[in-house]
């Protein structure tokens, strides 16, 4: 049966210096969100392969989280119900070499 | 309408919702609908504060047995003050500092004083109305022991 399953790829992911994909190889998944680490003080850009650490092709600039509240996200889903987006094709930066923003990823599995 | 009647009502609301809150199993290992059916009814299978304090470590999942949700929302109790980690099974086996194998955290709001007292909230529903999300693979834990996160999940049967 179908099920919606969250994705070993997620957690928190380690971006050092440069844009990074958040899978080193191509995996589809259903839905996938991007938030700073609460208490971490980087600017988190997300974008395609072409993104560049000044913004330049960024898809989301989200702010940090200074003091509780809601958090800044990217959040894409396919409403279709089907795992079309790549995570191998999602790239990550923080502005603060060696934060770690947190990555959600849930994917349709057949058990 | 007669006072009788609008207590009968009310009566057979409350009884139908109490047959919601225990479904059957419909399997020998999961609860309620199988993973990837779509029901008519919409009702709701899990909701008010969430207490972790029975699990190892504070860590639960969102029930012991499979159960699955069209629709799950997690939301920081408004007025609490910790965190609150929310991951996969790896959270559950975690050790150190637990939230760093959650795959989100959401922040507390303890005074309302940000973003007009919203508290973070993480929302995760099935795009086509499927029952597919298992509750029983989602684990919650709050960073100050004792602090309840208000959890609902929704099941279309």
């Amino acid at each position: 049966m179908l099920v919606l399953s969250p994705s070993a790829e997620a957690g928190p992911l380690v971006v050092s210096g440069a844009p990074t994909p958040v899978a080193a190889t191509s995996k589809l998944v259903n839905k996938v969100s991007v938030k700073p680490r609460l208490g971490q003080w980087s600017k988190v850009l997300v974008g395609g392969p072409n993104l560049q650490p000044d913004e330049t092709n960024a898809i989301a600039v989200l702010y940090p989280v200074p003091n509780g509240g809601q958090a800044d996200a990217f959040v894409i889903q396919d409403q279709g119900g089907a795992n079309t987006i790549d995570l191998s094709q999602i790239y990550v930066y923080a502005t603060i070499s060696g934060d770690t923003p947190m990555v959600e990823a849930f994917e349709y599995v057949t058990i | 309408m007669r006072r009788r009647e609008l207590f009968r009502q009310i009566l057979a609301a409350g009884v139908a919702a109490a047959a919601v809150r225990s479904l059957p199993a419909q399997g020998p290992s999961f609860n309620g609908p199988a993973g990837g059916t779509r029901g008519t009814q919409l009702v709701t299978i899990l909701a008010g504060a969430f207490d972790t304090s029975t699990g190892p470590n504070g860590i639960r999942p969102l029930t012991g047995v499979p159960q699955f949700a069209t629709y799950v929302r997690i939301q920081v109790n408004p007025g609490q003050q910790g965190k609150i980690a929310i991951g996969n099974s790896a959270m559950a086996a975690a050790s150190g500092n637990i939230a760093d194998a959650a795959f989100i955290e959401l922040w507390p709001n303890w005074d309302g004083s940000v973003d007009n007292g919203r508290s973070d909230t993480w929302i995760m529903s099935d795009p086509k109305w499927l029952n597919t999300i298992d509750l029983s693979k989602i684990y919650v834990w709050p960073e100050i022991a004792g602090e309840q996160p208000v959890i609902t999940a929704y099941q279309l049967v």
